[in-house]
This record gives structure tokens, C-alpha cells and sequence, in this order.
């Protein structure tokens, strides 16, 4: 057996062009297979952790899904809002730590406006309950005088080249997307709604890879600055309220989006959640945010099956691409396992060299492969991170990673035992003289 | 793999090496036996010749005597062993120890030197590595030696060598390690006049100073006469003519 597998590595290195381009097309769908399988479950973890250290999510009664959508993902509008006596009630709970207001409606360039408290930095948390870090500057302060202060998101940031210190002014309603391309914002600013109170950037947070990423930031207060002189969704004709006047008002908002709620201890949630729906001066609804996110996912889950799907049908094509290969190059060999087998080598030696061969290349391609995906990820990460905010794990490989390389490696193998018998009945009928 | 549990007697002038009872083979799919041999014997260190048409089945009998092939009926018995009798990898094992074997052309593996090629019987059989009294490689090289091979080749890929040096391989390779039996099938038909007779007397020389017993298959009479003993296969062969 030893001196077969010294002549089988001869045989495959005289061969090894043919051989070579096998493990690359075994490789590559390694490669596709895993790294579509990590940025999958990163997909899902990133959507799955764009909030955490939240225990409930309170807001007009509307459906869990909607209420997470704008609340979390600050997509699609709330019909209605929750006044500020009731986040008052909800806060004055027993269980009840912290509580974070939000008010949505406004934009700027597309990206949502989150009017909210500066406990909001302190308390609210994504991923594995990391908390909002600055990547420049500070929150805003909060304050009277820093009424007109904003703190942008990374990819707001990032996608409109805004720094610490430069002005911006923003929209009433929500644009249909971000726009892009534009280098020229003053020009754009132009048009905002709110263009007389305009906001100076005093920070910009850390990349996080969820929502947060794609928000503006402003203080409750500045929301009801800037619509001082609206009255149902118009300016009023011939007010104007310029904004240093502005501070003069009385601009604690009767109303808010949603509520975001921390407990005590997580096992009130349930009593928590139930004292907000029999809440009697207004009709509310508490969500869990992990729940309602897994529901919002199921939404999503057919894509990612398919990308899945996908992934499968490379790598069924480039094994079957290793049979064809080596099932072409066998009526050649023909010849070669005649020579074998009049010194000695059994049909069953034969099989075994041709699936060794099998194994031997699709190990190899599946080694190269998984290589190949995890330089992938560390080198394209950062680039992936910028343009679609999804954070790829460079850790050692998931258990549904170990799986897939796992059955690449056993299709594979399986796979070369089609030749490999092949050749088997081959050198039994042949005898030493091949009819070629 | 059991090699060498197989016990064999030693052989004499007078012993009988190859022996064909009542012989019946069947091509896979085929209606009708190609091979049907009442009896044959093939004494030990004789030199057979056997004679026959292109495709009367002569390298199917070559298979047969080799145990590459099985018969359906009947026995084929090398050192007294029925072929039909050992199983699977025992059979791959007693025809690495005990059978050398040539073909026609193509014989070696290309992308192994030349000395490789010829040290493949020993890689294969402890046996036949034994044998070589002042070790394999000493022996292949003695072997090419003889058949005359320069050296400067001996490290060469074989398939840089010319036809006729590649069959002087393939002789050095089938008598590395004195086996009991050579079988050569139409080694010279590739060959021009001049090589050919070199090529055999090579051939008919080593496998006599070996002791290996040579059955030589031919459809060419002329080189009948240097051997011991001259058969006949369409004569021995009772299975009915097919095309």
C-alpha cells in the first residue's frame, strides 16, 4: 500500500495542471460556500443584536412588527404617538430603571432624524450589550444652549463627508432614501424644511452595524424648536420664529414615537409588559425587542435560505466538475492500472488509488477554499462594514461552518469513489490488455 | 496483506510449473467460451513459445496464466496454487511474488524513472526484493546493466526513452527478483528486425541465467526456433472459432 500511494503521488504530480484546476474549482466553492455561510449569520446576528440592553420598546398600539421597524430600524412612520404623561406613568413602574423617549418624523438627505434624551447614549446598547462609543466629539449637551447640537451616525457621516463642527439643516418627513452623489450639501440645504434653525455636528458615533449607524441624532427639545411654527405637517403661513427666539418657548414635547424601557430585573418584563396593554388613559403596546425581531426576521428568512440554496448549488457543480475530470482522464490511465496490476496491484488497489487521488484533491481544494474565505473576510471586512454596515466575525469558524466544510469534504470524497469504481470494473474487464 | 503465507516448493528441472486442466473462459457478456484448453504442463525453467493468429486469445490466456483473469471452469495452477483458489488480494500478492510479465508495448509507467520502473516488482513483493541477493536497486541495476541500458539513462523519466528501450525496461522489470514465471506478450512486435533479435536474445539469456520459466506469446513463427518448446494455441484451444 505504501509504495502505491509513492507511485499514486507521482502519478497525480505528472498529472497535476488537470489536477490543479480541480482544487481550484473545489477551492472557490469552498470559499463562495463559507463565505456566504458567515456573512449569512452575521447578516442575521447584526440584525438580531441592532439592539440589546432594552428590555421592552412602548408605543402607540400598533402591531410588535411595526412598532420594531420604526422604533429600531426608524423605517415607515407611527400612525400615532404616545404623550408624555403616559412615558411618565411607564417610568414611575416599580420595575422600571430607565426609561430613553424618541421622536421620529423628520430627516435629513433621506437619513432619519431621532430626537431623544442624552440618557439615550448612556443607555442604549446593541450588539452583546455594547454601549454607543464617540468616534469624535461628544453627545449633544442637552441643554438650552446647546439646543441646535446633533450627533450623526458613522455611515451618515461617513456617505455626506460631515465633521465635527460643520452645519447642517434638516427635513420634515421621511425622504424616500438616503441620496447619494452629492457633494455639494449647502446647495442642498437650500431646500430643507427647517433650513432657518440650522444644527452644528458636535459628535459622530462609532461605526456599530445597526440603525444606529443611519441616524441623526438631536436633542427632544430641537425637535419642537424646529416646529414652533408648523402646524399639522405645514409651516404656518407668515409665522417665523427664528431660532434664538426658539429658546424663549416652552419646548418639552406633549408627545413622543416610542419609549424605550430597561428593567430592574428582567423578570418583571412580563408584569411590565402587561401594566402598559391595560394602560387605561391611552391605548399602548410594550414589545419585547428579541421576540419581535425574530418574527421581523422570519420575514426576511426566505433570502437568506436561497443565498444558502445557492452556495449548495456551486459546490454540487464543481464536485461534479472533479468527476467529469477525473472520469475523462481514466481512459488514459487505462494503461497505467494495467502496468499496476501485472506487478501486483489488485482491482481493489486501483480503487483505492483513484479515490485517494479524490480525497487528496478535494481536501486540498476544501483547505485552500476555507483559507481563501476567512483572507476574504478579514481583508474585505472593513470594505463590507462601509458600504452595507454589516460586521463579518474574522473568529474561528461557526459550528455550522465546521458542517458545511464537513460535507464539502465527505461529498467530495463520495465523489471520487464514482471513478474510482469505475476504474475497479474497468481492471476487471480489461484483465492486462485494455480495449481502448 | 498475507504475503509470503503462501508456501511453495522449490523448483526442480522436472517440476511442473504451470498446469492447465479442463480450461473453460468466458469473456464477460459473451455467449460462447474464447478459451476451452484440456490440459497444458509447463515444466520450470523452460522456454515455451506459443504460436497463434492476432486475436485467437492469446493474451487472454496470458491473463489466465498470470491470474489476472479467473476461469469459469477448470483449473489454472501456478507452483500448484489454483488461481481460482486464492481470493481477491492473496491473488494480487502470489502474482506479484511469482510472475514477471511484458507486454506488448507501453509498459512502464511514464512518470517514474527508468530505475522505478524497474524496482516496481520489489515495491510490490517483499519476496522478489528478497531475492535480489545484493539488494533491489543493486539487482535493477545490475538487470539494466545487462540489457544494456547506459546509466546516464537509468535516472531518466521513462518515457524519454525509445521504443526499444523502453521493452529492455520492461525485461529487466519482469526479472527483478528471479520470479518463478515470465510472461511475454508479443514483446517484439513493436521492434524492427535488428532490435527484435537483440531484444530476444536479452530476453531468452536472463530468464535462463534467473531460472524464471518463460512463456513467450507470438503471432510471428520466425522466432520459434530459439525456444524449447513450440505450442500451438489454435491447436490446443477446443472452444469453437469466433470471429
Amino acid at each position: 500500500m505504501k509504495a502505491l500511494l509513492a507511485i499514486a503521488a507521482r502519478s497525480a504530480w505528472n498529472r497535476r495542471g488537470t489536477l490543479a484546476l480541480v482544487m481550484l474549482s473545489i477551492a472557490l466553492a469552498t470559499a463562495l460556500l463559507l463565505s456566504l455561510e458567515r456573512l449569512r449569520s452575521d447578516i442575521r446576528s447584526s440584525f438580531a443584536q441592532s439592539v440589546s440592553g432594552t428590555d421592552l420598546i412602548v408605543g402607540a398600539r400598533t402591531g410588535p412588527v411595526q412598532l420594531m421597524l420604526y422604533a429600531v430600524f426608524h423605517v415607515g412612520g407611527a400612525t400615532h404617538g404616545i404623550r408624555m404623561d403616559s412615558v411618565r406613568a411607564v417610568a414611575a413602574h416599580p420595575a422600571v430603571a430607565w426609561t430613553v423617549p424618541i421622536a421620529l418624523g423628520d430627516s435629513h438627505r433621506g437619513y432619519p432624524v431621532l430626537g431623544t434624551t442624552t440618557d439615550y447614549f448612556a443607555r442604549f446598547a446593541y450588539g452583546d450589550r455594547q454601549p454607543l462609543a464617540l468616534a469624535q466629539g461628544r453627545a449633544f449637551a442637552g441643554t438650552l444652549d446647546g439646543l441646535y447640537e446633533t450627533v450623526l451616525g458613522a455611515e451618515v457621516a461617513d456617505r455626506l463627508g460631515y465633521r465635527v463642527g460643520q452645519q447642517l439643516s434638516l427635513s420634515h418627513g421621511l425622504a424616500a432614501g438616503p441620496d447619494e452623489g452629492h457633494a455639494d450639501h449647502a446647495d442642498h440645504d437650500d431646500h430643507a424644511d427647517h433650513a432657518d434653525k440650522p444644527f452644528t455636528v458636535v459628535g459622530v458615533l462609532a461605526r456599530t452595524g445597526t440603525p444606529v449607524d443611519r441616524t441623526v441624532h438631536v436633542s427632544l427639545q430641537a425637535i419642537e424648536a424646529i416646529h414652533l411654527d408648523w402646524a399639522g405637517g405645514a409651516p404656518l403661513p407668515g409665522v417665523r420664529i427664528a431660532p434664538e427666539h426658539a429658546r424663549k418657548f416652552e419646548l418639552e414635547p406633549d408627545q413622543v414615537t416610542a419609549v424605550l424601557v430597561g428593567l430592574r430585573n428582567r423578570v418583571a418584563v412580563f408584569n411590565v409588559q402587561r401594566f402598559v396593554a391595560e394602560y387605561e388613559a391611552e391605548p399602548l403596546l410594550a414589545v419585547l425587542p428579541g421576540v419581535a425581531l425574530d418574527e421581523l426576521w422570519a420575514v426576511v428568512g426566505p433570502g437568506e435560505r436561497a443565498l444558502l440554496a445557492v452556495s449548495g448549488l456551486v459546490a454540487l457543480v464543481s464536485l461534479s466538475s472533479l468527476v467529469a475530470v477525473v472520469l475523462a482522464g481514466l481512459n488514459e490511465r487505462r494503461r497505467e492500472l494495467a502496468v499496476l496490476r501485472a506487478v501486483g496491484a489488485g482491482p481493489r488497489h486501483v480503487l483505492a488509488l483513484l479515490a485517494a487521488e479524490g480525497a487528496l484533491v478535494t481536501l486540498l481544494g476544501a483547505l485552500t477554499g476555507a483559507a481563501a474565505a476567512a483572507v476574504a473576510v478579514v481583508a474585505a471586512g472593513p470594505w463590507v462594514q462601509q458600504r452595507f454596515g454589516i460586521t463579518l466575525q474574522s473568529t474561528t469558524p461557526s459550528v455550522e461552518q465546521w458542517a458545511l466544510f464537513g460535507v464539502v469534504l465527505l461529498a467530495g470524497m463520495l465523489a471520487s469513489l464514482v471513478p474510482g469504481w469505475r476504474a475497479y470494473r474497468l481492471s476487471l474487464a480489461d484483465g492486462l490488455t485494455p480495449r481502448i | 496483506m498475507p504475503r509470503g503465507t503462501i508456501r511453495v516448493a522449490p523448483a526442480s528441472p522436472f517440476f511442473v510449473l504451470l498446469e492447465i486442466r479442463d480450461l473453460h473462459y468466458a469473456w464477460p457478456g459473451a455467449a460462447g467460451d474464447c478459451l476451452a484448453i484440456e490440459r497444458l504442463d509447463i515444466a520450470a525453467g523452460r522456454a515455451v513459445f506459443v504460436h497463434g493468429p492476432s486475436g485467437c486469445g492469446k493474451s487472454t490466456l496470458l491473463g489466465l496464466m498470470a491470474g489476472v483473469l479467473v476461469a469459469r471452469r477448470g483449473r489454472v495452477s501456478l507452483l500448484g496454487h489454483d488461481w481460482a483458489e486464492l481470493r481477491g488480494g492473496a491473488r494480487d500478492a502470489f502474482r506479484a511474488d511469482h510472475v514477471g510479465y511484458i507486454f506488448q508495448q507501453f509498459n512502464l509507467l511514464p512518470y517514474v524513472s527508468v530505475l522505478d520502473n524497474v524496482l516496481l516488482p520489489c515495491r510490490f513483493s517483499a519476496a522478489r526484493a528478497r531475492r535480489c541477493s545484493e539488494g533491489p536497486v543493486a539487482a535493477a541495476q545490475a538487470l539494466l546493466a545487462r540489457v544494456a541500458l547506459p546509466p546516464a539513462l537509468w535516472p531518466r523519466r521513462a518515457d524519454a526513452l525509445s521504443v526499444g528501450q523502453q521493452q529492455r525496461v520492461a525485461a529487466a522489470r519482469a526479472l527483478i527478483g528471479r520470479p518463478e514465471l515470465v510472461i511475454a506478450d508479443e514483446p517484439t512486435s513493436a521492434l524492427d528486425a535488428a532490435l527484435r533479435d537483440d531484444f530476444m536474445a536479452l530476453l531468452l539469456g536472463e530468464a535462463q541465467a534467473g531460472g524464471s520459466t518463460l512463456v513467450f506469446v507470438s503471432h510471428d513463427d520466425r522466432l520459434a526456433a530459439r525456444f524449447d518448446e513450440r505450442l500451438s494455441l489454435p491447436a490446443l484451444n477446443r472452444a469453437p472459432t469466433t470471429p
